[in-house]
């Protein structure tokens, strides 16, 4: 009987509570906090001791700009920083079932300065037939020698467009908003450390198959986001980014296309590598 | 090294916690045979679209209540079922007492893991007037679903009261829940692919069900989805390989599914699906490369048995792949052997398919679709599961069913659609 299986699960075998949106994104946070500022507080003790003599091998001189596209430092006014690589996603096994994808996307990323402090930035992430493209501020300022802040907010827009015969005939587009806040610390002169949290926020969403469409202009929380870059010198003067990012979000834009129906943090690991160009 | 170790404390900070969503049924069944005072022009009066005149916030503003039933071999036991238009919500209610009017179950919410008790008494209202239904209407008298809801195990006490608004709608339609019900990954409380599955499709709003069929070793036709023995499916026992590298035998005595259940063979789900349900349609969807003809001699089997009982049932063999198709052209003789074409429709002609099974993301193909139903075919389209697309399917009224994973949704546009 269907009634036997449900007698399988006996009241108070309760394992998670039931999470409210905000509970949801405090939990997160709290999990995913936790780890950080063991990690965070050694370096800001690190960071505030008597800087190194100028000599020394470790020693930072804050007039010098290390290529970075992640770390928390504002390019010089008028000075332009870009890089170019590819960004690598795993399908969450929620939506993909027993197949188990990486999903490689061009990722480009263009910034110039503004004024000492502030910047801006922009990033475009492209699999041809999906793309997101994502314009955004950022102020930053040093903290010590050594330890590097900096809050922004990216607004990023997406789209896709899937025909494929007696598959797909769909499209999609969306606008999603994500504040951040990045700390980074110079590890050494040439190697750097940045530590970026985002929260993702849903603007709109408007997907289409064949002549039906539909839409939500709900905004609302959707996840939240946090990267760890090194960035360091690769063979001569060329610098590199290497990182990951996990995400913890409803809804990713890479995966629109398979029209998830949960409402539920799915996790969304993603590998970083760029060329400092 | 320090560097390494800070990074590598970072990373496993990033990526450690993967939280793991559970969604128990919080409502204990009885599962007593029978429906008390709940007779058969009482369940029929009871059927019906609901306005949430309290509850609404959490229920959305109406409901579809409509009764389901499972086969015991001499008893019947009924179901009420509330079919909401909320994050693909629905109740399961019980009788509790055969004496009284009252009913006890729970609710759920399948996107999330949001569910609870509730408990319902019939009532009826005129003039603000609210009386205990008896069994009988008067005129003026409107019918009053009342009772209350709790969240999780909690005893219920936030009211929920539906006010009766309308007859269902009767257009014929099939709601097809996808893997006999729906998916493990929805948390239901039974897996998908089991013969307890397939007893709770109805409950969930079915009135079909899609099953998809592969073989074990020693060719016994079996329902399993994936290719693999992985423990998305499985119970965690140390096996792993494709389904198809073992026996039967062995399957029967190492293998569970997630929730306990034994792997079924199709012999034992289409016995199920006769002896135990009312269902209507049953998609075999063809997950096996090879010989048909084991999963024919079944399909003409049961389709006879079907008929012996006067059921309306419909059998049907679908083919996702060339691989199919090429597979049921080799059949000796396709005759009494209905199938079901995922294919395009120049395929679908040519297997002289009386049903032809398009993607939904192909949209709603509006020409190609009058031009099947045209030619005496039937049209569903899979797997649909998005609710706003669901409604916007159902009101264009175009296909004759949706195959789904959510079919308490499906069920909710369908009955509510006001023609």
């Amino acid at each position: 009987m269907a009634g036997q299986a449900i007698l399988q699960h006996k009241p108070g075998e309760w394992c998670l509570p039931h999470y409210s949106i905000h509970y949801r994104l405090l939990n997160v946070y709290l999990r995913h906090l936790i780890g950080l500022p063991f990690c965070l507080l050694t370096l800001v003790a690190s960071a505030q001791r008597r800087p190194l003599p100028a000599d020394h091998s470790r020693a930072i001189d804050l007039a010098v700009h290390q290529p970075a596209i992640y770390f928390p430092e504002a390019p010089r006014p008028g000075e332009w920083r870009k890089s170019l690589g590819a960004v690598f996603t795993t399908t969450p096994p929620a939506l993909t079932e027993e197949i188990r994808l990486s999903v490689p996307a061009v990722d480009f990323n263009l910034q110039r300065g503004l004024t000492k402090r502030f910047f801006v930035v922009s990033r475009l992430q492209t699999q041809f037939i999906q793309s997101n493209l994502s314009l955004g501020v950022r102020w930053a300022t040093p903290l010590t020698d050594r330890l590097f802040l900096s809050v922004g907010d990216d607004v990023h827009g997406w789209m896709g467009v899937l025909k494929l015969k007696d598959v797909f005939n769909s499209q999609a587009y969306g606008v999603q908003n994500m504040p951040n806040l990045t700390l980074g610390y110079r590890l050494t002169r040439e190697l750097q450390l940045s530590v970026k949290g985002e929260a993702i926020t849903d603007l709109y969403y408007r997907s289409q198959v064949g002549t039906l469409a539909i839409e939500n202009r709900n905004r609302g929380f959707n996840g939240v986001a946090f990267t760890a870059v090194l960035e360091q010198p690769f063979y001569g003067n060329r610098h590199v980014s290497l990182g990951l990012r996990a995400a913890y979000s409803n809804f990713n834009w890479q995966f629109w296309s398979l029209f998830d129906t949960f409402d539920r943090d799915l996790f969304y690991p993603q590998l970083i590598f760029n060329f400092i160009l | 090294m320090k560097t390494l170790c800070y990074l590598s404390i970072l990373l496993l900070s990033l990526t450690g916690c993967q939280k793991e969503y559970e969604a128990p049924v919080p409502h204990t069944f009885a599962n007593r045979p029978g429906a008390g005072q709940f007779t058969p022009s009482v369940r029929k009066a009871i059927e019906g679209v609901y306005a949430v005149t309290t509850g609404s916030s959490q229920f959305g503003e109406q409901v579809a209540v409509k009764w389901t039933y499972v086969v015991n071999g001499p008893d019947t036991t009924h179901y009420l079922s509330v079919f909401t238009g909320t994050d693909v919500g629905y109740f399961n209610f019980e009788v509790v007492k055969a004496d009284t009017m009252a009913l006890a179950g729970y609710w759920r919410k399948l996107v999330n893991t949001e569910t609870g008790r509730a408990r319902l008494s019939i009532k009826t209202t005129r003039s603000g007037q609210v009386r205990p239904y008896r069994g009988q209407l008067a005129e003026g008298d409107t019918l009053m679903l009342d009772g209350a809801f709790s969240e999780k195990t909690a005893e219920p006490s936030q009211p929920l009261r539906l006010t009766y608004r309308r007859p269902l709608n009767t257009e014929s339609f099939a709601i097809l829940a996808h893997r006999s019900g729906g998916r493990t990954s929805d948390l239901l409380p039974t897996s998908e692919n089991s013969l307890d599955m397939i007893k709770l499709a109805s409950r969930l709003g079915a009135t079909g069900i899609e099953i998809d069929v592969r073989y074990t070793k020693d060719g016994v036709p079996i329902l399993y989805h994936d290719n693999t023995l992985n423990l998305r499916l499985i119970r965690k026992n140390g096996l792993k390989g494709p389904i198809e590298d073992y026996t039967y035998q062995q399957l029967t005595t190492l293998v569970r599914l997630i929730n306990g259940e034994q792997i079924p063979t199709l012999e034992d789900a289409l016995e199920t699906v006769i002896s135990n349900t009312n269902l209507t349609f049953v998609w075999l969807d063809t997950k096996y490369i090879g010989p048909m003809d084991k999963v024919q001699v079944l399909q003409q089997k049961f389709r006879q048995r079907a008929a012996q009982l006067g059921r309306k049932l419909q059998i049907v063999i679908g083919l996702p792949t060339q691989d199919a198709v090429d597979s049921y052209k080799a059949l000796a003789d396709k005759s009494n052997t209905p199938i079901l074409c995922e294919l395009d429709t120049a395929i679908t002609r040519s297997l002289s398919a009386k049903i032809w099974a398009p993607r939904w993301t192909l949209g709603p193909q509006t020409n190609e679709v009058q031009a099947m139903k045209a030619e005496g075919r039937t049209v569903f389209v899979w797997t649909l599961d998005e609710p706003k697309f669901i409604d916007e399917f159902i009101n264009q009224g175009q296909f004759n069913g949706i195959l789904s994973n959510y079919s308490p949704t499906v069920a909710y546009y369908h009955y509510t659609k006001q023609l």
